[in-house]
């Protein structure tokens, strides 16, 4: 279902192919001499927060920096829209004959930022900008202490589920006339609390951290949020990716334990490459988790035909 | 994977997908049960739309929430309306008791910011071209040349917010009174840019003193001026001189906030679409 990748892979590697053997190792001493120094997720934290207190002092101190919040902002004057907002708003316009209205700085903000994260890598917004998602993190760590603890189980769902919550939004707009997701959106409701002031509606948030933490991880990214969705779309071709080398890899698999989305790193599986060289898909939100905790360096940063340029 | 365990997936996202569009389905009848219970009421409510705001049935569509009009407006009268407004959340409104707009901005660019144009900056910019070509005609030649006075004034005045209404049963003007001293006491926090005296910028209300025979701060502080409304002098019809409220008002409320009655005597009541 949905293209599954049927080339036929690699024979395995050997136990003497493995890094740690040929360091003269066990792969217990190898995972251990690995110190996970957190790199990418402290730059990736600060990167997030900053953003984020970007808009609340622009507003706070009357800049023009970045003025607005997450669903539509302008940068320096320059407008950005949210994807998935711009995407129900044309859809209800050109029902109603709106349209006709919409601004020049609309088409702007709706193509700079498509334009932008074609390069960056689609939903690297999700773990370098989002709110929710920071939140999220903490939600899953705690998940994934009471799962150890044997005191929830884990659920999971398909993934493709967001497709159908995106469609189904994208629906629900043309039939309402109503921007429906913008009012559950958590991205919106926590933008605009953290730059105009919480209210009641925070509570939808927290219900929604509870169910993750005691239902099923990260369900909200993982299963229903269209915006992440857009971006995956966005994302598909991006230069900008997580490249992975297959002589390096020992299929310790700790790096799927901490990725959002595991299934993009469906080559790490012993016996499942089929290339020397993969590149992790367009749902892989860049957010560099794999890359601090993999013992071998065998993921990392970078940038699709850049060698070639070079 | 096997053929088995790809049967069971799709089974599993068949059925999740069931529960996904149910779930949908019940967030869209609940949205189109609030917007045609909300779309009622909310007119009788006490917050106007920001000036150019479309319809409300039009503008709740299109108002992606971003707040970029709250953030622009220098004087800090639009707020992000909260949960209690049912679909209306989060949405911008003007509380113009708390504090009005009072076109101190001298662009409405708060119109002019919204991206997705429901609050529609056409019609202003229609507005004060017109306004700039006839004073080229009459001026284009002086020396002090400036457009800019009559442009923002064809601008403010197209704005339709609302009309102010007076309680003539409280209105101290309908009973003959006079008013001294400040309007809302020393702690109110709402500014204004009183047209009379040429400042600049907007000050605060608690720092403006009155001494007027007949109370006309509605008139005073109106920043659109006679066209808007005016003192009405019926003395020769055995009634007093009033406040009346003309056809050139534009709903921007500086009226009501400045109003010194404990409940405000002028109301501003939203366009009904």
């Amino acid at each position: 279902m949905f293209g599954k990748k049927n080339k036929t892979p690699l024979p395995p590697k050997s136990r003497e192919e493995m890094p740690f053997a040929k360091m003269g190792l066990t792969l217990k001493e190898w995972r251990n001499e690995h110190k996970n120094k957190h790199k990418w997720r402290t730059i990736r934290w600060s990167v997030l927060i900053g953003m984020n207190l970007l808009f609340v002092i622009s507003f706070i101190l009357d800049l023009a920096l970045l003025e607005g919040s997450l669903s539509g902002s302008r940068f320096m004057g320059l407008y950005l829209m949210d994807p998935f907002n711009s995407f129900q708003v044309l859809i209800i316009s050109f029902m109603t004959g709106h349209w006709k209205y919409l601004t020049m700085n609309f088409v702007i903000g709706f193509f700079t930022i498509f334009l932008f994260y074609f390069f960056a890598g689609g939903r690297t917004y999700c773990s370098w900008i989002c709110p929710y998602h920071f939140l999220a993190e903490w939600g899953e760590k705690l998940h994934n202490y009471l799962v150890k603890k044997k005191k929830i189980k884990e659920h999971t769902f398909n993934i493709y589920l967001r497709f159908v919550f995106w469609g189904g939004f994208l629906i629900l707009a043309l039939v309402t006339k109503n921007l429906v997701f913008e009012n559950l959106n958590p991205i919106g409701i926590l933008s605009r609390a953290m730059i105009y002031g919480p209210g009641l509606i925070l509570l939808w948030i927290f219900a929604l951290i509870i169910f993750e933490i005691v239902y099923s991880k990260r369900f909200w990214c993982r299963y229903i949020c269209p915006v992440g969705a857009t971006w995956s779309l966005v994302g598909k071709g991006t230069p900008l990716a997580i490249k992975f080398e297959l002589d390096k890899c020992a299929h310790c698999l700790d790096c799927q334990q901490v990725c959002l989305v595991p299934h993009e790193l469906w080559f790490v599986k012993k016996g499942a490459a089929t290339k020397e060289i993969h590149h992790a898909g367009s749902d892989c939100t860049r957010c560099g988790l794999c890359v601090d905790v993999c013992p071998g360096d065998a993921l990392s940063y970078t940038i699709k035909g850049w060698d070639k340029i070079l | 994977m096997s053929q088995a365990g790809n049967n069971l997936n799709r089974r599993q996202f068949l059925k999740s997908s069931a529960i996904a569009v149910g779930a949908m389905a019940a967030v869209g009848a609940g949205v189109g049960y609030l917007q045609k219970v909300t779309a009622e009421t909310r007119i009788n409510q006490d917050f106007l739309r920001p000036p150019g705001a479309l319809p409300e049935a039009d503008f709740i569509y299109g108002c992606i929430k971003c707040g970029l009009c709250v953030q622009i407006c220098p004087v800090q009268a639009i707020k992000l309306a909260g949960i209690k407004e049912g679909l209306a959340y989060g949405t911008p409104y003007i509380d113009v008791r708390a504090q009005a707009c009072d076109f101190s901005c001298d662009s409405i660019q708060c119109v002019e910011t919204c991206p997705t144009a429901v609050l529609y900056f056409k019609q202003f910019k229609r507005a004060g071209e017109k306004a700039i070509a006839e004073y080229d005609k009459l001026h284009g030649q002086d020396k002090n040349y400036n457009p800019f006075p009559v442009q923002i004034q064809a601008m403010k005045s197209i704005v339709k917010m609302g009309f102010a209404k007076i309680n003539e049963s409280t209105c101290l003007a309908y009973q003959g009174k006079g008013f001294k001293g400040t309007p809302r006491g020393k702690d109110f926090k709402g500014i204004n840019r009183s047209p009379y005296t040429g400042e600049p910028k907007a000050t605060p209300v608690s720092e403006k003193v009155y001494d007027e025979k007949i109370c006309n701060l509605c008139v005073k502080e109106c920043p659109i001026g006679e066209t808007a409304i005016i003192m009405e002098d019926t003395t020769s019809g055995g009634g007093k001189i009033v406040p009346k409220v003309l056809k050139g008002c534009t709903g921007c409320g500086v009226c009501v906030m400045v109003c010194p009655t404990e409940e405000p005597s002028i109301i501003v009541e939203p366009v009904k679409s």
